[in-house]
């Protein structure tokens, strides 16, 4: 990603625009959650045939200062684009707007997204109509986000906020200058099984992925670790054969890497692996013991059982079936829930002993 | 022709990467109360492709309309965020969303609705009549998603497409859960939902980008780092790859089992409500067969008088409008309670399997030469 850019930003003198309706310049760190991204991606993918670019708005979040801020989400807008005009449908971002944030109420508008990495004076306009007073971002500055999708060359994406530069006045609303600002991506804790299994698919032929489970995650984490086992080793061992040059540092990270293994006695090892297996074995079979009886229960309620007792005279089906019903009932009432249920909870206490 | 396309039930789901980080962004904000939201896609020669979703309103003020739907609920958040895919303000937002939408080429078609969940804890009623709600009202062929939030931190994400069996659906139509209807049907509460495959797709230029996730290569040969200060701060760094995920490695196992005996006993106390309920029925029902007979007899013996004594006789039905036959409890609750416990068991084994192998790999690992 384009985020190794450094930045370097000057105070500088400002453009022709009364004190005080002048949105700040300060420069500001931009983080972008993955979903927008993959959004705006999904955008480019449904762009009309003769559309070079798409733009949308972008929400999020900004810190009290606002230096800081989180794009979280983002809609497209229609838009269409002639060598002499642009029209962007203000209806719509408008109502979009409102639903979105009827839906997260703490998210704000925060800029707009473009998906070419070319700035011009429709850019200009547009970043405008973001950052005004009333309905745009002001008094913070909009961001704009650009995402190139050319095919071909690898998706590169910047983000940038505006300065007004010294024009006419009449030639204000469509000229500002760009001004490149550093952006990272950024994922939670919560994303990260998504992105998981979601950049699983990146190498395979169909790019689809079923969902896998617990037991093949761990496989393949499993796999992976002792490849990188495997990689560090034969490097090591080329160090000892003197076939590939030493470097202190990495001698040293390993080191440390080494030491974290605990030094723990045998029997403490031997005594809580027996518990713990225990505990989970003990947990598996009772889940499993009670689904059968619930099982066995919902067969009893239901089964058309005669005892051989004969028909009742009166008595239509369903007195029959529940006489009989209450028999098995009543013996899984005591043979199933209850036993189930004791055992349960004497395990509980068990385990929080523990 | 067209009748056979439109009559292919749905056998697999294929969810977009975007569909997911949605659910899950939605799901993780909302914790631990359920997120719910609307998805929108199309249906491809039985695949269901969900090509993008948004999130339902968030529920602040209680609507009006929401009790009417919820009726014999607790107007807690929880409930009313559950029943929120059914409410009549949020099928209107869904409406017009759906309108904005689709003037930006996204698929318009409405294919479901997803839920948050914890630790699997999801089959109950909520879940069943928004499902119903979906595919009787809106379309035939929607599916619920189901995104397990805790399960999902703990390694693998847990997502799983559900839909009503037709069985199930012409059963709650009618509302007939009685043991009667249940024996000439033999449903059985395996029966209920239909899990249905789920795969995740990427497009093209999701592709292409997911190779510069974390980082990109570093294009030049690297150079070893002069001291371990270096190693650390140096950008070329490689960050743990997004795949594998390392967290599946993490051996914690006593939050995880509590939680599941906490729900499995929870799900035994409410099996054993429902049967105290039916229990009391077949008391109440017996007291009352007990009576009808009894009054049978007495009017038998006092007809037997009356012939004798050459006297019109009295009709033998009359008990019918003195008597009324209790109700029979609905056994709806009981299936799925049954299915529930069905799903934690499942969910246990699979905990099992996993945990089991981790922790003999730790001890071989620990105890070398055993």
């Amino acid at each position: 990603m384009a985020d190794q850019d450094s930045f370097l930003h000057l105070a500088r003198p400002l453009g022709p625009v009364p004190v005080g309706a002048q949105p700040s310049t300060a420069p500001l760190n931009v983080a972008i959650q993955p979903q927008a991204i993959f959004s705006i991606l999904d955008h480019s993918l449904r762009r009309p045939a003769d559309q070079e670019r798409v733009i949308g708005t972008l929400l999020g979040t900004r810190s009290e200062d606002g230096t800081e801020i989180e794009i979280r989400n983002c809609y497209a807008v229609p838009h269409t684009e002639t060598a002499e005009q642009v029209e962007v449908d203000m209806d719509y971002q408008k109502q979009m707007l409102a639903l979105h944030l009827r839906a997260n109420p703490r998210e704000v508008l925060v800029g707009w997204y473009a998906t070419s990495s070319e700035l011009n004076t429709f850019s200009a306009l547009i970043q405008n109509f973001y950052g005004q007073q009333g309905d745009g971002t002001w008094p913070h500055p909009a961001v704009h986000l650009t995402v190139s999708t050319v095919p071909g060359q690898e998706i590169e994406s910047r983000t940038y906020i505006s300065a007004p530069i010294g024009v006419t006045a009449e030639r204000a609303a469509d000229s500002c200058l760009f001004i490149p600002v550093p952006h990272e991506l950024k994922y939670g804790e919560a994303e990260k099984s998504g992105l998981e299994i979601i950049s699983s698919a990146k190498d395979r032929e169909d790019r689809s992925q079923p969902i896998i489970t617990d037991l093949e995650a761990l496989e393949r984490a499993i796999e992976h670790v002792l490849d990188m086992l495997n990689r560090v080793s034969t490097y090591v061992n080329e160090v000892l054969d003197e076939e590939a040059s030493p470097s202190s540092a990495l001698g040293q990270f390993l080191m440390n890497a080494l030491s974290l293994a605990p030094k723990v006695d045998a029997a403490d090892i031997e005594r809580d692996f027996n518990n713990h297996i225990q505990d989970v074995l003990v947990v598996s079979y009772l889940a499993n013991t009670i689904r059968t009886q619930i099982d066995l229960s919902n067969r009893l309620a239901t089964a058309a059982l005669t005892m051989g007792t004969g028909d009742v005279p009166a008595a239509d089906g369903a007195t029959q079936g529940g006489g009989n019903r209450e028999g098995g009932e009543n013996s899984r009432g005591r043979g199933g829930g209850r036993g189930g249920g004791y055992r349960g909870k004497g395990r509980q206490q068990r385990e929080q002993e523990a | 022709m067209a009748d056979t396309i439109k009559d292919t039930p749905i056998k697999a789901v294929q969810v977009e990467a975007l569909v997911v980080l949605k659910v899950i962004k939605h799901s993780s904000a909302t914790f631990p109360t359920p997120a719910t939201g609307s998805l929108v896609g199309m249906d491809v020669n039985g695949t269901l492709q969900i090509t993008n979703t948004f999130p339902f309103p968030a529920i602040d003020m209680p609507a009006q309309d929401s009790n009417s739907n919820n009726n014999s609920h607790q107007d807690n958040s929880s409930n009313l965020a559950a029943a929120a895919p059914r409410a009549k303000a949020n099928t209107a937002y869904q409406n017009e969303m759906i309108k904005f939408l689709r003037e930006v080429n996204v698929d318009a078609n409405n294919v479901g609705w997803y839920m948050s969940t914890s630790m699997g804890n999801f089959i109950n009623l909520n879940t069943i009549e928004n499902q119903f709600f979906y595919q009787k009202e809106m379309n035939e062929k929607t599916v619920a998603l189901i995104h397990d939030v805790s399960r999902s931190s703990q390694g693998a994400l847990s997502l799983r497409a559900f839909r009503l069996s037709p069985a199930f659906m012409a059963a709650y139509k009618e509302s007939k859960f009685t043991t009667e209807n249940l024996q000439k049907s033999g449903f059985r509460y395996q029966d209920i939902l239909v899990e249905l495959p789920l795969t995740i797709h990427n497009s093209h230029l999701l592709t292409s980008y997911l190779h510069q996730l974390p980082s990109s290569i570093p294009k030049e040969e690297l150079d070893f780092p002069p001291n371990i200060a270096a190693l650390q701060a140096d950008p070329n760094t490689p960050h743990p790859p997004l795949f594998p995920n390392y967290d599946s490695l993490d051996l914690s196992i006593d939050p995880y089992l509590e939680k599941t005996c906490n729900l499995l006993l929870e799900s035994i106390d409410n099996h054993h409500t429902e049967l105290n309920n039916h229990q009391y029925y077949q008391r109440s029902l017996g007291r009352e067969q007990a009576k009808i007979t009894a009054w049978q007899q007495k009017r038998k013996a006092e007809n037997a008088a009356r012939a004798a004594s050459k006297q019109p006789l009295l009709p033998e039905d009359e008990w019918q409008r003195l008597f009324k036959l209790p109700q029979e409890p609905s056994r709806l609750e009981v299936l799925l309670n049954s299915r529930q416990v069905e799903q934690y068991a499942r969910q246990v084994d699979g905990f099992t399997a996993s945990v089991s192998s981790k922790m003999f790999a730790v001890k071989s690992n620990l105890l070398p030469g055993e």
